[in-house]
């Protein structure tokens, strides 16, 4: 008999990320670098472990070598643990059936003696491609001080945007009385963030009727939550106030990592109290040489910068080097800038190699949220001297 | 014949000479180019070189290197089998006092060498900042039929109680000194590393600690080079020997220089330490940084040149830092100013203070101080 666990944390890390191109050919988007030394899903692993639940199913599928590889044992976020800790997920054969997650969803129904196995009385939905900072634990209080079934975290969005997001209507008292995906006319302005907390035994009797539904895609947001609101159950929102944002595209992940270089947009990652955590790859400080020039950025250690870094997120042993210019961009971990060589307005992937005097990118002054034009260098790819690589463009590697 | 070793590190030594710096700490950490303790370089030597039994003798004021190093899981030394193990200050029954010199102190560990299974030994101070291949000099101790392999450098030597070893061709020790008198002469100085077969040290620490010898070095090493059988390995990379003030700072600078750093950590056998979860350095719109070695969790604002900050220092706008070493959450406030000095963790240099000492006497700031 395993040690009872009050709440258990299911984060979704499946998915593709078809959108960040390059980034995601050989890697699942929770897996991509962000901010200089972490990757996306430090995010959600560092928010468990801060919010005293110390067990988590990683649900992967799609490349998921790297991911299991990175999670490890769960040790860099204190998740290795006699009882519970970081388990990772993959689809996995039984004895009747044996396939693929269908949907997000079906890949919890698979998963259901896994959160079992704890005794859950809870279930934490998470997934693993938002930046945020969030104490699931004050949710969890909600959750249960309502006598909910369901709780979704919202976020309040400019009533302009909402018919980006699945919007949440909701009586005075938060609970939810309808849910629209996208919708032409938003009613409110409450933003789901795709965090769930379920009162397990009802969501495990929602995920077996769904999955005896041959018509179902096997999703929370087009059918569970859905069939449960229509059937009345007891659904909140729950209020988050903080910094939040998806990095589902490459003007996304662009705008959310220069948002850690201006303190008013409220990520602060040096919050000693919320500490981030991430894999650690021991290199040695980074070095700046004389002639460098950095100013408003973020630098990271094991780079050798020579060359000029302004409003630039440079990660882990990247190497800028003699009169490369490096502006308004993100350069992955150990990537090179060579002689001369600048960059603008671009993200350069992991191991990437731009030539001494190649030109990536261009300089923009200002554009609409989600609508910059950011020139990528996809990871290992190589730009030769002299090669100029536009705006926007999206360089990958060759298979 | 198990071709294995065991090493025994010892965690303090020159203390005296240190003052200020080891006042908390000892020498084993020492914090060291930007982010490490200068116990970090002989621990990942020797785990780089698949040595992962490791025995750290201490003496005194060790509880800062238990903090650092705890399970030893960083190092890769959490192991089911081998690992760390920390010898905390061990009086014999027949001694009121802690152990006097490495013969005393060896002899506290008699038992778990012997009850390890490998049947070689490395034992080393801590004091040395160098990326050694160790697996490789066992090797040629092996070949060679060598009683002791003593790992050497060439430097001036700048300190007194270096040992200076005089060797043949064949790289045979035939004479052993020790000087008195520092001179600005290039010698072959021992890095107080020695590799040896087990059975052999731990018959001399019994025979030596019986007839109350002291010192391994002069009571032990100066007689065997008679018997020819005493190897001197020199190592041409980098390797640093911190035994004061002055060559703490000098070792400390020498990292800024692009061929040491690739020397210690270009090597493909990387340099742990314990891992703190800092973020990532921010630079300020006003931020001027040239020629210097930066950790993670900095907040930089102001001029910083030819210099050295460790973890999460913060150098407010104006403030000028030249030729200094800064240690874990230093800050330099605004328009304060520094030059060649040492300042200790946690130190707060207040606004528009200056402070300076010279190239051939830094300056040290203790602990906590703020100025």
């Amino acid at each position: 008999m395993q040690v009872k666990k009050e709440c258990v944390a299911m984060l979704l890390a499946g998915g593709q990320g078809t959108r960040l191109g390059a980034l995601t050919r050989k890697v699942a988007k929770p897996a991509v670098p962000f901010g200089g030394k972490y990757r996306i899903i430090d995010f959600t692993l560092s928010n468990t472990i801060n919010s005293d639940i110390d067990t988590i199913g990683v649900l992967t599928q799609y490349q998921p070598f790297d991911l299991n590889q990175y999670i490890g044992n769960g040790q860099p976020w204190d998740l290795d643990r006699l009882e519970g800790g970081a388990f990772v997920l993959p689809p996995y054969q039984k004895a009747k059936s044996g396939e693929w997650y269908k949907g997000t969803a079906n890949a919890i129904y698979q998963n259901i003696d896994f959160v079992d196995r704890y005794s859950a009385d809870y279930v934490l939905i998470l997934s693993g491609d938002h930046i945020y900072k969030m104490d699931y634990n004050k949710m969890l209080q909600y959750h249960i001080a309502k006598g909910a079934d369901c709780t979704i975290a919202v976020q309040n969005v400019p009533i302009e945007e909402a018919s980006r997001f699945g919007i949440m209507n909701t009586d005075a008292d938060d609970r939810i009385f309808e849910f629209e995906e996208k919708p032409k006319q938003p009613k409110s302005t409450k933003a789901s963030m795709g965090i769930y907390i379920f009162t397990w035994a009802k969501l495990k009797k929602y995920l077996i009727e769904d999955e005896a539904n041959k018509n179902s895609h096997n999703d929370f947001g087009k059918n569970i939550i859905p069939n449960m609101l229509n059937d009345g159950e007891k659904m909140y929102t729950y209020d988050f106030k903080g910094y939040w944002k998806d990095v589902g595209t490459i003007s996304s992940l662009w705008e959310a990592n220069m948002d850690i270089l201006d303190v008013s947009s409220g990520i602060n990652l040096s919050d000693a109290d919320w500490k981030i955590y991430a894999r650690n790859t021991a290199e040695p400080p980074h070095f700046v040489s004389a002639g460098a020039k950095i100013s408003n950025s973020v630098v990271s250690e094991g780079c050798v910068v020579e060359g000029t870094i302004i409003n630039s997120i440079i990660s882990r042993g990247a190497k800028i080097k003699k009169g490369a210019i490096v502006q308004d961009s993100i350069v992955m971990p150990n990537a090179i800038v060579g002689e001369g060589a600048t960059v603008n307005h671009s993200i350069v992937g992991w191991n990437a190699n731009i030539e001494g005097g190649a030109k990536v990118g261009e300089y923009q002054e200002k554009a609409i949220a989600g609508e910059w034009q950011i020139a990528v260098v996809g990871p290992n790819v190589n730009v030769k001297a002299g090669d100029v690589v536009k705006a926007g463009a999206m360089l990958e590697e060759d298979n | 014949m198990n071709k294995k070793m065991l090493a025994i590190l010892f965690a303090s030594g020159n203390e005296s000479k240190l003052n200020e710096l080891t006042l908390h700490r000892t020498t084993a950490s020492l914090p060291f180019a930007g982010r490490y303790r200068l116990i970090d370089f002989a621990l990942s030597s020797l785990v780089n070189s698949g040595i992962t039994r490791i025995g750290i003798i201490t003496r005194n004021n060790y509880s800062s290197l238990m903090d650092h190093i705890r399970m030893g899981r960083d190092w890769d030394l959490n192991r089911k089998n081998s690992g760390i193990a920390v010898f905390p200050p061990f009086g014999l029954n027949t001694s009121r006092d802690v152990y006097k010199g490495k013969i005393e102190a060896l002899y506290t560990v008699l038992d778990y060498m012997e009850r390890a299974p490998e049947d070689y030994v490395c034992v080393s101070n801590c004091n040395i900042a160098s990326n050694i291949d160790l697996e490789g000099i066992l090797e040629e101790h092996i070949a060679r039929g060598a009683d002791v392999t003593m790992l050497c450098h060439k430097a001036n030597v700048t300190s007194s109680k270096r040992v200076i070893i005089t060797k043949n061709e064949s790289d045979l020790v035939t004479d052993l000194c020790q000087v008195e008198i520092p001179s600005s002469e290039e010698k072959l100085v021992s890095l107080n590393i020695y590799v040896m077969r087990k059975a052999l040290l731990t018959s001399w620490i019994e025979q030596a600690y019986a007839r109350g010898y002291v010192d391994f070095e002069k009571d032990i090493l100066f007689r065997e080079v008679e018997n020819g059988r005493i190897y001197a390995k020199e190592i041409t990379s980098y390797a640093a020997i911190v035994d004061d003030v002055k060559t703490y700072y000098n070792e400390s600078m020498k990292v800024l220089n692009e061929e040491v750093r690739t020397q210690l950590f270009e090597t493909g056998r990387k340099v742990y330490t314990k891992v703190k979860d800092s973020v990532p350095t921010i630079y300020g719109e006003k931020a001027n940084v040239s020629g210097s070695l930066i950790a993670d969790g900095c907040v930089i604002n102001g001029t910083v040149e030819n210099s050295i900050l460790f973890r999460d220092v913060r150098i407010e706008e104006g403030a000028v830092v030249k030729n200094s070493i800064i240690m874990e959450h230093g800050v330099v406030m605004k328009d304060g100013q520094i030059s060649y000095a040492i300042t200790d963790k946690s130190v707060v240099i207040g606004a528009g203070r200056q402070i300076s000492g010279s190239e051939d006497y830094p300056i040290v700031i203790v602990k906590n101080k703020k100025v």
